[in-house]
């Protein structure tokens, strides 16, 4: 954002925030950001995000482990090392279905944990700049496009009257 | 948000035409069949069983969303609390067993010296059985009466008085209902082959009763929605019956697994006789049950948009009504009727009569107030809800 003129509203309460998201949305305003401490139901649809394809990584690498984990024990125990365990067949499926349902679940978590991790670019030596310490602690800010004209913090303020806002601060050009 | 529920005469007819026509078939098809009696009674336990626990589930249901101050569900909480409403009639139902005990209890009338079910004897017997039977019963009749008196009390007046005093019958009947719904099982159902035993059946029991219930208040909030009330219901409210009925069906199959991979892996004879009569003599309905019940909950609410949509969940909480159905019918029939079990036109027609049974005592406890009750804490948090 280090270029770009924007505008950046702070508050300190996640209800008046969706609030101000719904009416600059409606006031055609070009939301950059949205930044808060926790996730807030219902900011998504407010900011008409398409929902995340995670879930369908988490089915695919869960069936994945399913798949393995079964495939694997059944050439384990009978064709690799073959054991008469209480009398039961080598090939016997319920002996198989936990340590299937356990793979299934490691799998499908650390896939998606590592698909969030990849896609957000978040790896452990990064480096950011906190725009504001409080965002990560009690404050909600939204950040608006300001490059052109028309978008002025006086406009904003009257767009957002009767809402609380903390502070609106300019960014002109960085 | 003041509507009330119309139970109108056109309704009622088309259930009262039901009843009395699904009565007149079972009771020709009884006269005209060799069932044998032992088939008879044991249908008359399934689905008293059945629908005794959708009522029983639906009281589980409410009172544990009122001890946790949930909030969601306050739109839709007199359909829960309406289908309780069949527990008394479901009592009466349950004392009729008195008359066929002998022909599908194999340990009230047994004769012989058999040294298992002498230990057993102080435990089962025919006294003892029904004044269990009674003490379960008027525990939940209690309970749930003064749950569903307070809601109406919450109908015309807004003290808060009325709001805690529910909470405190649900927390009682939370207590009463986890140990009497492990013991009433082992009564009903696990005694009918009264020397096996399982120690996960109680738990069993119960998630396939919540399941039938979250699958029947789905059903009835789609018919409702049809006749034209419950506006305020929405996706979101429709999207949390779904995570419930797809998560439940889940544990249903861990507690299906949990009981049959110990009893298979332990191979002790007096454990495994239950799976052996009923995978040699119903192969097909033994893996139509798994099948039903966790395969077509699993794949057709996986997807956000399925647990969504109220027309879809409502198909699937019928398939998995039916699927319960079975599964009951698998834990009770084989050990009760034996050779003679099979689903035929009695297994159905009865099934029917109770059914209608059941849905008019629901709908004419829905209309003797508001659908939603206004005067709920909760209420607007219900109304605004997003999921």
């Amino acid at each position: 954002m280090s270029k770009r003129s924007y505008i950046s509203i702070y508050f300190d309460d996640e209800i008046p925030m969706l609030k101000a998201v719904r009416k600059l949305r409606d006031n055609k305003e070009i939301i950059l950001d949205v930044l808060s401490p926790f996730p807030v139901h219902g900011l998504d649809k407010a900011l008409s995000i398409k929902r995340s394809k995670i879930p369908v990584g988490g089915f695919i690498f869960g069936a994945l482990g399913a798949t393995l984990a079964f495939v694997f024990q059944a050439w384990v125990f009978t064709v690799s090392y073959p054991l008469i365990i209480g009398g039961k067949p080598f090939f016997s499926a319920p002996t198989f279905i936990p340590i299937t349902f356990e793979c299934t679940v490691l799998f499908g978590g650390l896939a998606m944990a590592a698909a969030f991790l990849i896609r957000s670019k978040l790896k452990p030596d990064i480096k950011f700049d906190a725009i504001d310490e409080r965002i990560t602690d009690d404050h909600f800010v939204i950040f608006i496009d300001s490059e052109d004209e028309k978008t002025s913090v006086e406009k904003i303020k009257s767009v957002l009257s009767g809402i609380q806002t903390i502070k609106i601060k300019d960014h002109a050009n960085g | 948000m003041d509507e009330q529920f119309n139970f109108q005469k056109k309704y009622r007819n088309i259930l009262l035409t039901v009843m009395a026509a699904g009565l007149v078939v079972t009771l020709v098809s009884i006269l005209i069949s060799s069932y044998g009696a032992s088939r008879i009674w044991a249908n008359v336990l399934l689905n008293n069983q059945y629908f005794m626990g959708i009522a029983l589930g639906a009281a589980f249901f409410v009172a544990v969303h009122r001890v946790a101050l949930s909030g969601w569900h306050t739109i839709i909480q007199r359909l829960p609390d309406a289908m309780t409403a069949y527990l008394p009639v479901a009592f009466i139902l349950m004392l009729l067993i008195y008359f066929g005990i002998d022909h599908i209890y194999s340990w009230a009338h047994f004769e012989g010296h058999n040294e298992i079910l002498e230990g057993k004897r102080a435990w089962l017997n025919v006294p003892f059985f029904f004044i269990r039977m009674i003490f379960y019963f008027s525990g939940w009749i209690a309970l749930t009466w003064l749950m569903r008196n307070s809601s109406k009390a919450l109908m015309t007046s807004a003290d808060i008085k009325y709001h805690n005093q529910r909470r405190l019958f649900a927390c009682l009947f939370l207590v009463f209902y986890a140990i009497t719904v492990s013991t009433s099982s082992w009564d009903w159902i696990m005694s009918l082959d009264p020397l096996w035993y399982s120690t996960v059946f109680g738990w069993y029991v119960f998630i396939s009763m919540f399941v039938t219930s979250l699958a029947f208040i789905v059903l009835l909030i789609w018919l409702l929605k049809r006749m034209g009330y419950l506006k305020e219901v929405r996706e979101d409210h429709v999207h949390d019956m779904g995570i419930l009925l797809f998560a439940f069906s889940i544990f249903w199959t861990y507690l299906w697994f949990a009981q049959y991979e110990l009893i298979w892996y332990g191979h002790l004879p007096e454990e495994t006789t239950y799976y052996i009569t009923r995978l040699n003599d119903f192969k097909l309905f033994f893996y139509l049950n798994l099948g039903i019940n966790f395969i077509v909950p699993f794949f057709g609410l996986i997807r956000l948009r399925s647990k969504r949509q109220l027309g879809w969940v409502a198909i699937i909480a019928l398939i998995m009504l039916a699927g319960h159905w079975l599964d009951y019918w698998l834990m009770i029939m084989p050990a009760a009727a034996g050779e003679n079990a099979g689903i035929g036109i009695l297994e159905v027609f009865m099934t029917l009569v109770y059914a209608s049974v059941f849905i008019f005592i629901v709908l004419r406890s829905l209309s003797v107030g508001p659908l939603v009750v206004k005067n709920d804490p909760f209420i607007k948090e219900s109304l605004t809800y997003e999921s």
